[in-house]
């Protein structure tokens, strides 16, 4: 199977019916070197072999290519009526001729393929010359394949495809590299991430192929080919590719020459054999894997001579590329100038948020701990924590925390120290250490009673805020708020202000008036974009979307998530788009849009290891449920695997995955057991204040009868339902687009109300929750209960959905897929998924075929049964 | 990898022509399933047509529901079951 070549194939294939009928082309394929111009050609001949006649020949990359070598290999073959002996004498163009005349001669079509025209000899381009101009009148498809970045703009082949551009019957192709998609499904099965691999093979085929076959991070077979090409290079230009591959990214133009001691006229070399691209001034490998094939094969003197010598170069720079710098001194061993130049590297790249970069900067630093003086090391400790943070590996964040800590515990830096510890407090907290969070947060306040610095006191009595927010502890909360909001109008200074409207907006958007809320983050959001924090302004958007999502604020938290996820993507901040992700989940399953929301659970729960609890917990939680309401199996085992992951997390986290274990008893006709389910997470609720946690806990237990009435301050939608104000209820769920909700309110209505009940949890595909109002009915002697969402969709024998009948009809019309487009007002791609589907469901090959069976299955308006229903 | 009975109701009856273009159903459910990760082992079809019980290996029931999503297949019940032969003691009572 080809990976997105459908279209070249198709194209291709198009190409030689219509060479069937007498109307030839030359076809021109140009792809890099490994991107799959052979393996395409091969399933191009496939294809053609049972309905054409298929040559194949191909030019050879020698020093002296031999004269015509794909024309004398097709000669060979019996099905070729030319020969080819004797051709060194004859005269080429009689040759030629033969040629044309076997091309037009034939009854089937031709398919003649040669492969690597940018190594074709001098006779062999005359050749291609001669019959793009005359391949109009044949029955043949003349395909030439040749490598793009290995065509100077002198090359030969270069003034050919000039000549034959504009002919009508040259038709070219570009076999483009894989798209991160393609790589992801053909590493599905493997252990690397889609993203990376695409990244360093520059999604080509061959390395993508090869690595996911060895197993190899640089496969032997891809260093040969690598190193193959760089070996024809004269020595000069070798040495300009051996300087580039040491060079991050890529090499300025300058530099090479110095490296490397050769001319304009090697780098030229170079590029045009298309090991290196230029890119402006800069020089650069096509692929990652290639560069380090290169550095790789230099030996260990040449390589740190090359690394010196790039830092004398950036030395003399006037602005010092401190990246570069300190890139090169770690390569060079060099630890002192690791130490002048990595750790301001890693704050220019956190600037930037480019946080993955800055912590391997930082990490680069650590390597020579013992040249940094102990505060230096552990601010670094600090730095690299929070990058740490920021990209999810919170185990290795609290591992440098704890490292500092002891620095400034022995240091009797105060200030310093309660700093830390509010650092800490929220990377314990993420590592599932609640009580040891409260405690750091503590013990910083009562470090900075006496130290006479308000604005650290103001910003740990945030940060206190902040793990009360947390706990859903509104009182504890506001408290700890009004003492920080004291503190920074005494200091005057706007940053630390902000902070606290921050915190104030998000505490009343979990814990008091949501809308008020939900304002304020946004405001607070803006402000930090004009302050150009667009860290903190990320962090309010992640508040948005989470404490949003929670209290079902859908639309505002769903634009923030988006917002947020595609910042965080282009961040490295892992941590924020997972848990980001999950809430998408979770908001996705409450909507009832359960394929969304199984999509971005699966996302997350993939990449769950070594990384913060809440967002797996959150993601599995919103699977389990879909699996739950959906009836399918897997619900309890993802319910569970969610609560073990979340053992130790906030009652924040925890409460809907027991509602689903409390969903799914109820549904099962267990309802007994769920004020044991519950139990734990009941008292939880009822000791904190999140409305939301305090509703639908308190519904399944009372659904479950163990109690009679709304708890104190649960959410209304819940409250109206448990009061057995069933239709405002249902009212207020269709208000916040909460349909299973909405249905599940009905169910307790009348018995129009428990129809559309059924009508809504059929459409969701909510089985086991139609079924129990179905039998409710049934009992209640109801006669005409619908008996599901099949009568609807499927009640024609070929088993299609409505639109597809539809679609159907359409097409007996005569209507082709655009026009059938324009009358449903879908897209041309959505209809031919329709059609298609119709014809994979009839059997059928053709539209013509379809539409006659449709017919004999009685399923047109002329077959008598009507196709719409 | 989890196996699953998947239950599915054509009202219509099911009806796979045994021609070529039978196989090329066929074939075309093979290939989106493929995309899911998903391999259909065997399907059981009632006497009168209208429900079927299929064997399948997936890696989850969600990809189960997709693959019946491109293949417009009805999905009712999905169970994730075992295999249980009754052969498989033979030989070792004696």
């Amino acid at each position: 199977m080809l990976l997105e070549r459908d279209g070249l194939l198709a194209g291709l294939e198009h190409l030689v019916d219509v060479a069937g009928d007498g109307a030839g082309a030359l076809a021109m394929i140009s792809g890099e070197a490994g991107s799959g111009k052979t393996s395409l050609m091969n399933e191009l001949a496939r294809r053609i072999e049972p309905r054409g006649r298929v040559l194949i020949g191909g030019c050879d990359p020698l020093t002296t290519p031999r004269p015509l070598s794909p024309l004398m290999d097709i000669a060979a073959d019996p099905d070729a009526h030319f020969t080819g002996h004797d051709l060194v004498e004859s005269d080429p163009f009689s040759l030629f001729a033969d040629v044309l005349d076997d091309l037009k001669g034939t009854i089937r079509p031709t398919l003649l393929v040669i492969e690597d025209m940018h190594w074709a000899d001098e006779a062999t381009l005359d050749f291609l010359r001669y019959i793009g101009r005359r391949v109009a009148d044949t029955k043949a498809v003349v395909a030439c394949t040749y490598r793009e970045d290995e065509l100077g703009t002198d090359h030969p082949l270069r003034t050919v495809l000039g000549d034959l551009a504009t002919r009508q019957s040259t038709v070219r192709f570009s076999v483009d590299p894989l798209t991160v998609e393609a790589v992801g499904y053909l590493a599905s099965e493997s252990r690397h991430d889609p993203a990376d691999l695409h990244r360093l093979t520059g999604g080509n085929a061959f390395y993508v192929t090869e690595i996911l076959a060895t197993g190899e991070h640089l496969p032997g077979s891809v260093s040969d080919a690598v190193m193959a090409r760089v070996r024809r290079l004269t020595p000069p230009a070798q040495r300009v590719v051996e300087g580039v591959s040491v060079a991050p990214r890529d090499l300025a133009v300058d530099h090479a020459l110095a490296l490397s001691g050769a001319d304009l006229s090697d780098i030229d070399e170079a590029t045009l054999s298309g090991v290196v691209v230029a890119r402006g001034a800069r020089l650069a490998f096509r692929h990652e894997l290639a560069r380090s094939a290169v550095e790789d094969s230099l030996p260990m003197g040449r390589r740190l001579s090359l690394h010196r010598e790039m830092i004398d170069l950036l030395r003399a720079d006037e602005d010092l590329d401190l990246a570069r710098l300190a890139h090169h001194a770690g390569r060079a061993g060099d630890g002192s100038l690791v130490v002048e130049y990595a750790p301001e590297a890693a704050r220019q790249a956190s600037l930037r948020g480019a946080h993955r970069e800055a912590a391997e900067f930082f990490e680069l630093a650590l390597i020579e701990a013992d040249r940094v003086i102990p505060s230096e090391l552990a601010q670094l400790r600090l730095d690299l924590a929070v990058e740490l943070g920021i990209l999810d590996r919170q185990e290795q964040a609290l591992q440098q925390l704890l490292l500092a800590a002891e620095f400034y515990r022995e240091s009797s830096d105060h200030v310093m120290l309660a700093s830390l510890l509010r650092r800490l407090s929220s990377v314990l907290w993420r590592n599932l250490d609640l009580v040891g969070a409260r405690r750091a947060i503590d013990e910083a306040i009562e470090l900075l009673q006496d130290a006479g610095d308000d604005e650290a006191l103001a910003l740990a009595h945030e940060e206190s805020a902040f793990n009360w927010m947390l706990a859903r502890r509104h009182a504890s909360a506001r408290e700890d708020l009004a003492r920080c909001r004291d503190l920074a109008e005494r200091t005057g200074a706007d940053h630390v202000v902000l902070l606290h409207d921050y915190m104030a907006a998000t505490v009343e958007t979990v814990l008091g008036d949501a809308e008020r809320g939900v304002a304020g983050l946004k405001r607070v959001e803006s402000q930090f974009r004009e302050r150009g924090d667009d860290r903190l302004a990320a962090s309010a958007l992640g508040m948005l979307g989470s404490g949003g999502g929670e209290v079902r604020r859908y639309d505002p938290a769903l634009d923030a998530l988006r917002t947020a996820i595609e910042e965080g993507l282009r961040t490295d901040a892992d941590f924020m788009v997972a848990y980001n992700r999950s809430w998408m989940a979770r908001i996705a399953f409450e909507q009832g849009r359960w394929e969304e929301a199984t999509r971005i659970a699966e996302l997350v729960a993939e990449e769950r290891y070594g990384r913060a609890a809440i967002a797996p917990v959150t993601a599995l939680g919103a699977l389990g449920r879909v699996r739950v309401r959906r009836g399918d199996p897997g619900a309890q085992e993802a319910l569970e695997e969610a609560l073990r992951i979340g053992e130790g997390c906030e009652m924040q986290h925890l409460w809907s995955p027991y509602c689903g274990l409390a969903e799914l008893a109820w549904l099962e006709g267990r309802s007994g057991e769920i004020p044991k389910i519950l139990d734990w997470v009941w008292g939880q609720a009822l000791a904190a204040d999140s409305r939301w946690a305090r509703g639908e806990v308190g519904f399944w237990m009372w659904k479950a009868g163990a109690i009679n009435e709304p708890p104190d301050a649960a959410a209304e939608p819940f409250a109206l339902h448990m009061n057995g104000r069933w239709k405002e209820a249902a009212d207020a769920w269709h208000d916040i687009d909460c349909p299973y909700e909405e249905a599940l309110a009905l169910a307790e209505g009348d018995e129009e109300a428990m129809l559309e009940a059924i009508t809504i949890f059929d459409g969701l595909g909510a089985r086991p929750a139609a079924r129990i109002v179905r039998s409710r009915l049934r009992a209640m002697g109801v006669a005409h209960i619908p008996q599901g969402p099949r009568l609807e969709t499927r009640a024609n024998p070929a088993g299609l959905t409505n639109r597809q009948v539809e679609v159907l009809g359409l097409m007996a019309e005569g209507l082709s897929n655009g026009e059938i487009a324009d009358r449903l007002y879908i897209s041309k791609k959505t209809t031919e998924h329709h059609v298609s589907a119709v014809l994979a469901k009839l059997g059928a090959s053709t539209r013509a075929k379809a539409i006659a069976r449709a017919e004999s299955l009685h399923m047109t308006k002329d077959g008598g049964d009507g196709l719409r229903q | 990898m989890p196996r699953y009975v998947v239950e599915r109701t054509f009202d219509g009856g099911l009806e796979v022509p045994t021609d070529p273009n039978g196989f090329d159903t066929m074939m075309g459910v093979v290939g989106n399933n493929a995309k899911e990760q998903v391999t259909w082992v065997q399907s059981f079809v009632s006497a009168d047509k209208t429900k079927t019980y299929c064997i399948y290996d997936g890696p989850s029931p969600e990809a189960i529901r997709r693959a019946a999503e491109l293949n417009s297949l009805p999905v009712d019940v999905i169970s994730e079951v075992r295999v249980l032969d009754p052969y498989f003691y033979v030989g070792a009572s004696s």
